[in-house]
């Protein structure tokens, strides 16, 4: 219960604060009455929404923005990608990570061993840098159910500590300090991969498919089931929920987003190394989501867009942008816990409830 | 042999450094309800501070004496300014500590630069105990540590504030009933621990250089050392930096050096999953759940 409950990303009602599961648009309805009504609306809003954003998105590489903002633009996509993991694991479960950048290595590792060691490439890979991270997620999620709150997330603090210091003494395995190199996709059905435009696009379809698997599991039962652990462990529990599969559930999913973050970003470095993956960045991630908002479907892209573009917009050395997220956190923290998302949905909310008052859109009575 | 007792010797004063942090974070997070995960930063701001002080040209122990000041000052603004407004939400000001740690480290970096630091050796004198070379600050390090344990011992289990301490953690409405005032003890508590990471990071760069970069470094260390000795017990996190220090200071020595950092992470993963309230009993802490 650590922010303000918001409806628009859950339609249907959920394990409300009373205890009672709550089904259905209608009982939603008649709790919330206005609200439950701006939500029906919300839903031809929400595909707008996300049109609009697809559309952008998809045409940036045509306004010939240059390479550099290109390159801003895929990293934020794969970061992005991880983050949506990460908000499903926090924002919906309730449990936070400060160690996530160890699943990214997890999935960008198993990539570029695979194809240093055995010579497979990026498809070959994909899945098993997913499967793999998926299952790392699982055995770095198993103390989560004997330890709680903050004790966890020093568990996967060093958890993170630990990945990094074995890939570092990995010798030739992992490539010690210096990391290993990767190949390029190259050429599938006539697109070459290594041209800038097309990974863009490539990072910009999982972007999207990420998007679209976190809109479903948050919407789904299982969504509810883990809002309901959220909110309340015990009476989750004695309605029969399944506590401990469910918390595992939630970490692989995590885990999986991870790893494709994880290949994607290794195909677009072509080169990695133990510090990519080590508590700074780990750190980022967890600023990233809690600045975007972990609950909202766009909070993690709000997230990794303003991290990533901040610099590069407003001009500054990467101390100075590192200065200013620190700041931007404690400003969302303080003022806006549910995240820069949230804010947005708030202030839309005030203004579309105002002006269906002024104009009469909507009768106001329930 | 003698390289054995000159390796005890050595992982002596490194692990004196790790119990001044373990100790501050044991402190804040057990009986202040506190994660501070800046700790480690505010313990870097120590050593820059000794550093520039000393740099001014000022006496070693007079810097340190200031640098403690700069970090309890820093506690001071950072428990007013920012924790109070979530204790409510310990989860948010966890995070809110990481925002803070990488404010004050790039804040660090602005205003010097991101290089080693290091002073010169404050006291200079090299002791030989029956063919065992002791530099004479490593043992002045563990005896200024060794009076600092004592004063903080005392002071929580024996002193009225330590008994109010105590009964505001383990109830807080009933203390704040009996005249305690919760909020001030608190705050003191957070300057108290800052404090001790100030001495720390002073002592620390009087052994050996250090970087903005340490924080991370060092916050591991001091989370395992405060859980694996239970939160709130200062006994615990001595006994616990001490067997640290000597893991470190043997393996060092005689394991496999490169492993080191990840022997206390395993270390402290396996006693949170066995042992979540420490190998020693102390608090949960006051709102962990």
């Amino acid at each position: 219960m650590e922010y303000r409950e918001l409806e628009v990303s859950t339609p249907n009602g959920e394990l409300g604060k009373s205890g009672r599961l709550a089904k259905g648009k209608t009982s939603k309805e008649q709790n919330h009455g206005l609200k439950g009504r701006l939500v029906a609306h919300g839903r031809l809003e929400q595909i707008i929404v996300a049109v609009a954003i697809v559309v952008a998105m998809a045409a940036l590489p045509s306004l010939h923005i240059g390479y550099r903002f290109l390159s801003i633009a895929i990293t934020t996509g794969y970061t992005a990608i991880a983050l949506y993991g990460l908000g499903l694991q926090f924002g919906q479960a309730g449990i936070m990570s400060v160690g996530h950048a160890a699943m990214i290595g997890i999935g960008a590792y198993v990539a570029a061993m695979l194809f240093v060691h055995f010579g497979i490439g990026f498809w070959g890979a994909l899945p098993a840098s997913i499967i793999v991270a998926a299952i790392a997620g699982g055995l770095v999620g198993l103390p989560s159910l004997r330890v709680a709150g903050q004790h966890y997330i020093i568990i996967t603090f060093c958890f993170c500590a630990l990945l990094v210091v074995c890939l570092t003494n990995g010798g030739g395995l992992t490539g010690a300090a210096t990391g290993l190199d990767v190949g390029s996709i190259g050429r599938v059905f006539g697109v070459n991969f290594d041209k800038l435009d097309n990974y863009y696009y490539l990072v910009l379809s999982a972007l999207a498919l990420s998007l679209a698997i976190f809109y479903a599991i948050a919407n789904s039962s299982y969504g509810r089931t883990l809002r309901a652990i959220r909110e309340n462990e015990q009476l989750a529990q004695a309605i029969g929920i399944n506590i401990d599969l469910q918390k595992i559930g939630v970490f692989m999913v995590s885990g999986a987003f991870a790893g494709a973050a994880g290949i994607l970003q290794a195909y677009y470095l072509r080169h990695i190394s133990p510090t990519l993956y080590g508590a700074f960045p780990s750190l980022y991630l967890a600023l990233m989501v809690m600045l975007g908002g972990a609950r909202l479907i766009y909070g993690p892209l709000i997230g990794a867009i303003i991290v990533n573009f901040l610099p590069e917009v407003m001009n500054l050395n990467p101390v100075d942008s590192r200065i200013a997220y620190g700041v931007a956190l404690l400003v969302v923290i303080l003022l806006l816990p549910g995240g820069v998302s949230a804010g947005l949905l708030d202030i839309y909310r005030w203004l579309t409830v105002r002006s269906h008052a002024l104009f009469g859109k909507t009768s106001l009575a329930p | 042999m003698e390289i054995l007792i000159q390796q005890l010797v050595n992982s002596l004063s490194v692990a004196s450094v790790t119990i001044l942090i373990g100790m501050g974070i044991t402190l804040i997070f057990g009986l202040a309800g506190i994660v501070n995960f800046a700790h480690g930063e505010f313990l870097m701001i120590g050593g820059i501070a000794t550093w520039f002080f000393v740099g001014l040209g000022l006496n070693f122990f007079a810097a340190v004496v200031l640098a403690m000041g700069v970090v309890g000052a820093l506690g001071f603004v950072a428990e007013r300014g920012l924790f109070r407004f979530t204790l409510d939400r310990p989860m948010n000001g966890f995070i809110m500590s990481i925002g803070i740690s990488v404010i004050l480290q790039h804040v660090v970096i602005r205003i010097f630069n991101e290089f080693q630091k290091s002073i010169p050796d404050p006291v200079g004198a090299v002791w030989v105990v029956g063919g065992v070379h002791i530099m004479a600050m490593r043992a002045v390090v563990v005896a200024i540590t060794a009076v600092v344990v004592a004063i903080t011992y005392f002071g929580i289990s024996r002193s009225r504030y330590g008994m109010a301490l105590r009964a505001s953690v383990s109830d807080q409405s009933t203390a704040e009933l009996m005249g305690v005032p919760v909020r001030r003890y608190v705050t003191g508590v957070f300057v108290y621990g800052s404090i001790l990471a100030g001495l720390g990071g002073a002592l620390m760069v009087a052994l050996f250089p250090i970087t903005p970069f340490v924080g991370s470094v060092v916050i591991t260390r001091g989370f395992v050392v405060s859980l694996m000795g239970g939160l709130g017990n200062v006994y615990g996190a001595v006994v616990a930096g001490l067997v640290l220090g000597l893991v470190d200071g043997l393996s060092a020595g005689y394991g496999y050096p490169e492993w080191t950092d990840a022997y206390s992470l395993i270390i402290m993963i396996v006693i949170l999953i066995v042992r979540p309230q420490g190998l020693l009993s102390g608090t949960l802490g006051p709102k962990a759940s």
